[in-house]
């Protein structure tokens, strides 16, 4: 155990979090990091909201949305998966995929005249946005499971219901797993666009950046960002590395 | 009791199993063989309704399987394939629990049948319980697969190819465990095979596929000596006739009294094993002895050769 949290890979992560903390609880004393991207005297820092109260609005605004996504997805993919929902199957895909296809900024003008500025546009874009990957992951994992366990799954006399939950769902979880890291990464860069419909996140400083063309803003904006979608990948990818070692290890999840 | 009654499958338009009617005994091991698509596994799957049949029936102890729910029909049927289809996520113990489990047998129940059936496929218990399948080679594997059929202790095994994957050594060792076991425990098991050789090795009754027809159900004693046509008679092989009727018998039902010098033979041993012991030797004679290794008598190359013989 505590071995396996000293390997070079663990310190290196718990170096980049600290740093990402230290400089979210005590921006002020980065100033002077910053500030040669600064002209005539502007701040180096942002301080028209504390950057940690916007860190976290940022970070919830995805979990919301990515964990919506995900109970419709998986949902979707699970009922497009049993015999009783198999004709849905190219009719779900399209939706999804247009999900996909629709620009979030696009999104977020249209929602806005029906839910008002703030969080809600940017949860729903965000929703919408994130549904592809987790479904077309759960898809792949849902039926690409090794037929001769899914037939003596059945021939056991597990109903369709235990089959699912106690077979086919832990088999398909690494692959699960990847569809929500992609997700949730991908919904953490484009939750910065939120800002533009006042929804509180870390869009703000990189806005109030460019409208004053202060770069520093821009790149403390960019680089928080940037880093929780690393340390956010990088524990997914943990977590399915787990996932798939308790799994047998599958072919297609390596590992 | 296991009746098959008119069991018709029709894919497209072909009955790929065409109206096979069939009697198993309880406590009887049947063989099913056939060539490939014969729909040996279609016969099979039809049993525990892993398929539904597109006519006719199946009774087990006189109740026709449709009338129970599939999931209920199943706990109550063992099943083993050749990929045994283990659960990879799941540990040796827990794959052989299966089935308990969803019984809801207590805990206490359920680990000691576990420890039971391990010992009785010789996987030594504290080794191998906490492994993943991916951990085991394909032999214990396999004899996971099946420990894990019989984890409730079904009246019927259903077995499709299961030592199919396996090299010829594991093969025949599992071979005989399984016909040891089944002599212990009286469970009736119909098995699927394409391999004659295992085919009369472990059936009490072979039943012969073509087509979806079943050609003939017999003794395999009357399957060698005499084939139903021409399609039984070549799978049976020409060549290979003579050694299968030979693996039917004992040394010890072929003893006469006398003396002989060399290695003696084990009464147990098939005659087919007890001419290969001769003919490798260069004796014409060898002396047999019994299980305790007291001497029975003699056997002769002769009276082995007239044994190969075929039945007039
Ligand atoms: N779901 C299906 N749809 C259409 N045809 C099928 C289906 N399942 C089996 N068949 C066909 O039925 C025939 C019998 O198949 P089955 O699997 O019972 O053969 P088998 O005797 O077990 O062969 P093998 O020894 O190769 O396992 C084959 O020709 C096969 O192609
Ligand atoms: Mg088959």
């Amino acid at each position: 155990m505590i071995r396996d949290m000293i390997r070079p890979g663990n310190l290196l992560r718990l170096a980049v979090f600290g740093a990402l903390l230290a400089f979210l609880l005590a921006p002020d004393r980065f100033a002077g990091l910053l500030a040669p991207l600064t002209s005539n005297g502007a701040p180096p820092i942002y301080h028209q909201s504390s950057l940690i109260d916007l860190t976290l609005s940022h970070l919830f605004t995805v979990a919301v949305s990515t964990l919506a996504a995900a109970v419709v997805a998986i949902g979707l993919a699970i009922f497009v998966t049993r015999p009783a929902g198999a004709e849905f199957l190219a009719l779900s895909r399209a939706v999804v995929n247009i999900g996909q296809t629709f620009p979030p900024v696009a999104v977020l003008a249209l929602s806005v005249p029906a839910m008002g500025f703030g969080e809600a546009p940017t949860r729903m874009a965000l929703f919408l946005y994130g549904l592809l990957p987790i479904f077309e992951n759960t898809l792949v994992g849902l039926s690409t499971l090794p037929p001769a366990v899914m037939e003596t799954a059945s021939a056991m006399g597990m109903t369709g219901r235990q089959r699912l939950l106690k077979v086919e769902l832990p088999l398909a979880m690494p692959l699960i797993l990847e569809g929500l890291r992609l997700s949730a990464v991908i919904g953490l860069a484009t939750a910065t666009i939120g800002s533009t419909v006042a929804a509180k996140g870390l869009g703000e400083v990189i806005v109030a950046g460019l409208l004053s063309g202060n770069l520093a803003f821009i790149v403390q904006g960019g680089v928080i960002t940037g880093v929780l979608a690393v340390l956010l990948s990088d524990g997914f990818q943990a977590v399915a590395r787990y996932a798939a070692k308790k799994g047998g290890a599958r072919p297609q999840t390596g590992a | 009791m296991i009746e098959l009654s008119h069991l018709t499958k029709v894919y497209g338009g072909i009955a790929v199993v065409n109206d096979v009617n069939m009697t198993i005994e309880a406590g009887t091991l049947t063989v099913i063989v056939g060539t490939s698509g014969s729909g040996k596994s279609t016969l099979l799957r039809m049993v525990n309704r892993l398929i539904e049949p597109t006519k006719g029936s199946v009774f087990i102890e006189g109740r026709d399987v449709s009338m129970l729910p599939a999931y209920e029909l199943r706990r109550s049927i063992g099943y083993a394939i050749q990929n045994h289809g283990l659960f990879p996520h799941w540990t040796v113990a827990r794959n052989i629990a299966t089935v308990p489990m969803l019984l809801g047998w207590d805990r206490k129940k359920v680990d000691a049948r576990v420890e039971e059936l391990m010992e009785l496929f010789q996987l030594d218990h504290e080794q191998f319980a906490g492994r993943y399948p991916h951990e085991l080679s394909g032999g214990q594997q396999q004899r996971v697969g099946v420990a894990r059929a019989m984890a409730a202790k079904p009246a019927l095994l259903l077995m499709d190819e299961p030592f199919g994957a396996l090299d010829p050594i594991i093969r025949a060792k599992a071979q005989a465990d399984l016909k040891a076991i089944q002599r212990r425990t009286g469970t009736t098991i119909l098995l699927v095979t394409h391999d004659m050789a295992e085919a009369v090795h472990l059936g009490d009754r072979i039943a012969v596929m073509d087509a979806g027809h079943l050609k003939q159900y017999a003794p395999a004693a009357d399957i060698l000596a005499r084939p139903a046509d021409a399609f039984v008679d070549d799978l049976i092989g020409t060549v290979d006739r003579p050694f299968h009727y030979l693996t039917l018998g004992t040394v010890g039902s072929a003893v006469e009294p006398g003396e002989a010098d060399g290695a003696p033979l084990n009464a147990d041993a098939s005659l087919y094993e007890g001419l290969g012991a001769l003919l490798w030797s260069g004796r014409k004679t060898a002396p047999v002895v019994d299980a305790a290794g007291a001497p029975l008598g003699r056997v002769s190359l002769d009276t082995i050769a007239d044994r190969a013989a075929r039945p007039q």
